[in-house]
């Protein structure tokens, strides 16, 4: 949503201020060995097969080439996942061994871009089974067993609510770029937590978190209100327009398709510190924040039940 | 509370074998009063002796002496560095009182000396852990930017630790920068820096004299554990008018007093402003997205002195700072101020009974306010906090003989504080931000000590403050469910008691002296701190929240023990003292693991603390050079801190932040010649403590840190160097001049301010790079000033 939530004025003067005086170099960094832990991202969409990327955690300064990082990928595990009448165990697949004419669609299911399907192979659990897919407001509890290890967890799809419109507007002193806007009219009970995603068709491969996709209704619970919000990027992408200096805007003219999402409290949780941790990285000032999970057992990570509302808008101001 | 009985039960043992030799033959007292001819103002620490004994005292804060002798005919010698020695013939067959004017030296000796200092004030007083700085010293030590900062000064003594590169805030012993009370004239100052510490609100020009004792509390002071900051404001020049200033790199400061009227009324007043920003402004263009973005800080300082009689005097002192940061972006609309700062005023009534009874009223009244206001489009952001205190405070002096020195009184405080309160709209929709929740305390204090010299060699000052603390409605006290949500809330009507908290803070402090030049000393004393710094960030910004003790956060106690060896050399010339301290703290704060700020919405602040205790513990060396063309001290001090809390770090005790092992600094004035000064600091300390990750994972192609124990790793060590050349102009009888040249971080030592890890690149295509990286701060910056009065 819109960085006023966002913004520290203090930290920003800080920030101006040590741009002027300060300056940085690479250091080598003795860490200590920490006990590798187990990672879970998984979830479960309404009308969609549940799906858990298990990986471990890695020391800090191990090598990040795609062989090693392949290496932390959990296989052989248990993974079941129960609606409170079905319990389905999930199977294991790995999309090097996919058909490529399968892989848009699991690009799509696991939110990750084709192009990195196609260099980086995944290991995930999933399922065909259609008594598991996603539906609205069911709980959904995880089951992994691995080794001597057992993590569970549970999510619910909370119940839909969709968006009173959405509508675009060039920014001041910019033509053809801006932020999408929106009305909401937040239900009047308290609790209620949301995310948001967008995909610019024909530039974009796959729904992306916009800047500050996780939120709830601490602030504005039972209010109809208008708010923005600018695009969001692929992690470390090199696109020309993410580059650019108006990468935050979404560009007049572009058709964009907005996934609207209810999450849960614990599920919203993980999220903001997510968002909350990737902002605060390399700031002196605030505490590290260390991100939060849903999982029990010991395992880091979040297992994150979504009801999904789709909307379409062509961008003209 | 087994300590205190210890010390006193040694002391009255001491005090039995001490005393049977103190037989005495027929003995008058002479007393009298010393007063500066050139301002009227009292002669503190003016010596008093008798030329034939060498038996003498020092002046009291009043200007106040009192020798007893045996009957006789004697000369009685006055002494004050800057003035001409006064000799008077005294014939003592009576008590007798002798009253005194002393004029100034011709030839000042202003720089380098310590004014109002006995002798042999290090090891001959009941008086531990505390250290007197005089302005005029601090000015020709090196500042950076050329700002002459006391608080940078006091961070260069044993037992106070700076709070990172060219921050002003400090920790003492151990103790969190909440546990430092700040006084400006007998009013508490919350918030003493400008841009998050880099600068101090006391502008030197304004300042006469700090007094920090971060250790052997006495009962006059309270309300906080860890130390007091005392700062008095120069008094207006009772005689003639002169203006003094100063033009800096960054900013530039006037003074000017003088006479209302001669004699009798006085005032001062002291501006200061910072215009780097505006100085920028020219080279912003106008197309420039940010045009319209400043900051700057002032001060305002006045004071104004008016003796009312020869035993009343009155004096109002006030301060006024604020720092501006405004920033604007074209590019997205986006405007942002944030306006903060203190307010202060207070107005002291002193009062000489008698000779031998005095005292002062204070009624003072103290504002720190934080703000900001961001627009962008059809949204507005507000967000305000604040603290406000009015306070009244009696302290009176009681001399029922010269064997003792009693002092007793009590303070009253009413404090309103306002938490963090939100306010955002987008276009006509008022967003739901929570209530303001306004607290409202009144704290009390009486005490009563009595410094008792029970022999020439033993002296003992034990002391007992009482302290009561109300937390008063209106009050609502949210109860919530785990997402923060309001269960329910109970309400508090206005002037209904939430809660009430009282304690004894008992303080015992003696001094055993084997002669003259060397005494061991120590202390126990107890306190109580009823309000408390929430923070969030790891270092200590203005957005940090002053909040009261209530129902849920009680208030910090702290014991504290300190043993000292002081002794004086080479003629008194050369100070040295060992101290060791042990300081055990209880109901320490900090915010839960997690709390985001905007958590503090709709809520009691309170209700994302959690509490803990803390412990210190360490050792304290000073060699210090009074006087003579080199002077200076040496400082080195060896400590560990730890804070233990359930709901942290699994509940295992783990070091704050500021925890250094070693913290050492050197620091020396040398007087090339009349007109040259070089001064000189070095200073050393071990790295901060800090936490950093020690793994990593993926999640949506992002990595996520891992972070390993609290604060379980240490940066390098931070050493800097910094000279400071003054050169003082030709003098004429009118005006006086000088150039200060000062090189900050002479040998450009890289210090590391902070660590980050970066993670460029892609997780997908085998592009991701993970590296650390050192920020440091300040490289050798030089800066010029030029200061003159006239």
């Amino acid at each position: 949503m819109n960085k006023l939530n966002h913004i520290n004025p203090v930290l920003l003067l800080l920030m101006l201020a040590m741009a002027l005086v300060s300056c940085e170099k690479e250091i080598e960094i003795d860490l200590p060995d920490a006990q590798t832990k187990l990672v879970v991202e998984g979830n479960i969409e309404q009308g969609r097969p549940p799906f858990v990327i298990l990986t471990k955690t890695s020391p800090y300064f191990e090598p990040t080439d795609i062989n090693s990082l392949q290496t932390l990928f959990v296989s052989d595990a248990l993974v079941t996942v129960s609606n409170g009448t079905n319990t389905v165990q999930l199977t294991e697949i790995c999309t090097n061994q996919l058909p490529d004419s399968l892989l848009p669609a699991v690009a799509e299911l696991i939110g990750v871009s084709l192009s990195s399907l196609q260099t980086f192979g995944f290991c995930l659990y999933t399922t065909l089974d259609s008594t598991i897919f996603g539906e609205v407001g069911k709980t959904y509890s995880l089951y992994i067993s691995t080794g001597d290890e057992v993590l569970t967890s549970t999510t619910q799809i909370p119940p839909l609510v969709f968006m009173n419109s959405y509508w675009y507007k060039d920014q001041p002193g910019y033509s053809n770029f801006g932020y999408i806007w929106f009305e909401l009219s937040d239900p009047p009970q308290l609790g209620n937590a949301y995310r948001l995603y967008t995909k610019r068709l024909g530039k974009d491969s796959r729904f992306i978190p916009i800047f500050g996709s996780a939120f709830d209704d601490q602030f504005f619970n039972g209010l109809t209100f208008e708010a923005n919000f600018g695009r969001g990027k692929e992690p470390g992408s090199q696109a020309p327009d993410d580059l650019a200096e108006t990468s935050f805007y979404y560009q007049q003219g572009d058709t964009v398709v907005i996934k609207f999402c209810t999450i849960d409290y614990y599920h919203f949780k993980f999220w903001e510190s997510f968002e909350a941790a990737a902002m605060s990285s390399g700031n002196p000032f605030s505490a590290p924040t260390t991100v939060t999970t849903n999982i029990e057992g010991g395992g880091l990570g979040v297992w994150g039940g979504y009801g999904v509302t789709y909307d379409t808008l062509i961008l003209v101001d | 509370m087994r300590g205190f009985w210890l010390l006193v039960l040694l002391s009255v043992m001491l005090l039995l074998s001490a005393n049977n030799n103190n037989i005495t033959a027929q003995n008058y007292t002479v007393s009298g009063t010393i007063v500066d001819a050139s301002t009227n103002e009292p002669a503190v620490g003016a010596t008093v002796y008798i030329k034939e004994t060498r038996k003498g005292t020092a002046t009291n804060e009043k200007g106040f002496y009192t020798l007893t002798l045996s009957k006789g005919n004697y000369t009685l010698v006055i002494s004050y560095i800057g003035f001409n020695e006064q000799e008077i013939p005294l014939v003592l067959n009576k008590n007798t009182k002798i009253n005194s004017k002393i004029e100034p030296a011709v030839i000042t000796t202003e720089e380098f000396t310590v004014v109002g200092e006995k002798e042999n004030q290090n090891t001959d007083e009941a008086v531990m852990s505390t250290v007197e700085l005089k302005m005029d010293k601090v000015k020709t030590l090196p500042a950076i930017f050329g700002e002459v900062d006391v608080l940078k000064t006091i961070q260069l003594l044993p037992g106070v630790q700076n709070a990172g590169e060219g921050n002003s805030g400090f920790y003492v012993r151990g103790g969190g920068p909440d546990q430092n009370l700040i006084l400006l004239d007998g009013a508490t100052v919350y918030n003493a820096s400008h841009l998050f510490g880099f600068f101090s609100v006391f502008n030197a020009d304004a300042i006469d004299e700090v007094k920090l004792v971060k250790g052997g509390m006495p009962a006059e002071y309270g309300g906080r554990l860890s130390s007091v900051l005392d700062i008095s404001m120069n008094n207006g020049d009772m005689k003639k008018f002169k203006v003094d200033g100063g033009i800096g790199v960054i900013s530039s400061r006037l003074t000017v007093q003088g006479p209302i009227k001669k004699d009798t009324a006085a005032f001062l007043v002291s501006a200061r402003r910072t215009y780097a920003g505006d100085l920028a402004q020219p080279f912003v263009s106008d197309s420039s997205k940010f045009k319209g973005s400043n900051y700057y800080f002032y001060d305002f300082n006045a004071k104004f002195n008016y003796i009312l009689s020869s035993k009343d005097k009155l004096s109002l002192s006030g301060y006024l700072g604020r720092d501006v940061f405004t920033f604007k972006n074209s590019d997205d609309g986006f405007e942002l101020n944030t306006p903060w700062g203190n307010s202060i005023v207070a107005l002291k009534w002193s009062h000489i009974f008698n000779d031998e009874f005095y005292g002062d009223v204070t009624a003072s009244f103290t504002d720190y306010r934080f703000k900001v206001l961001a627009k962008q489009d059809q949204f507005e952001f507000g967000l305000y906090s604040g603290i406000t205190d009015y306070n009244l405070k009696a302290d009176y002096t009681y001399l029922p003989s010269i064997l003792h020195k009693i002092k007793f009184g009590g303070a009253y405080t009413f404090h309103r504080f306002t938490p963090n309160s939100a306010e955002v709209s987008s276009a006509d929709v008022e967003f739901n931000t929570g209530d303001v929740i306004i607290n409202y305390a009144n704290e009390g204090a009486l005490y009563v000590s009595d410094e008792w010299d029970i022999s020439e060699k033993l002296k003992i000052q034990p002391g007992l403050r009482y302290t009561v603390y109300q937390h008063i409605g209106p009050f609502k006290r949210y109860n919530n469910d785990e997402r923060g949500a309001p269960i329910d809330t109970v309400e508090y009507s206005k002037g209904e008691t939430v809660k009430l908290y009282q304690g004894l803070e008992p303080r015992f402090i003696t001094r055993y002296a084997f002669n003259e030049k060397a005494s061991v000393k120590a202390s126990f004393t107890q306190n109580y701190q009823y309000i408390h710094l929430a923070s969030l960030a790891s270092v200590s910004l203005p957005t940090d929240q002053w909040i009261p003790s209530t129902e849920v956060t009680k208030p910090q106690f702290s014991t504290q023990y300190a043993l000292g060896y002081f002794r004086n050399i080479f003629k008194n010339k050369w100070e040295t003292s060992i101290e060791v301290y042990y300081k055990d703290m209880k109901n320490q704060v900090e915010y839960k693991d997690g709390v985001m700020p905007q958590d503090d919405g709709g809520t009691n602040v309170d209700n994302n603390l959690t509490f803990g205790k803390g412990w210190s513990y360490g050792a304290e060396f000073f060699l210090k050079k009074k006087v003579g063309k080199f002077n200076g001290w040496i400082g080195y001090t060896l400590a560990w801190t730890k804070r233990q809390f359930d709901d942290l770090n699994n509940g295992k005790p783990f070091y704050p932040r500021y925890d250094r092992r070693h913290d050492a600094s050197v620091v020396f004035n040398y007087e090339i010649s009349d007109r040259l000064i070089l001064g000189a600091t070095w200073v050393y300390a071990s790295g901060n403590a800090l936490t950093l990750p020690v793994a990593r994972y993926i999640i949506e192609g992002r990595i996520v840190n891992q972070y390993g124990e609290r604060n379980s790793y240490r940066m390098e060590a931070f050493h800097r160097m910094d000279i400071a050349l003054t050169l003082k102009g030709k003098e004429t009888k009118k005006f006086k001049s000088s150039w200060n040249f000062s090189i900050y971080n002479l040998y450009n030592r890289k210090n590391p301010y902070f660590i980050y890890f970066s993670n460029e690149g892609n997780v997908y295509n085998g592009s991701l790079d993970i590296k650390a990286k050192q920020v440091s701060l300040f490289g050798i910056i030089p800066s010029i000033s030029w200061n003159f009065s006239f």
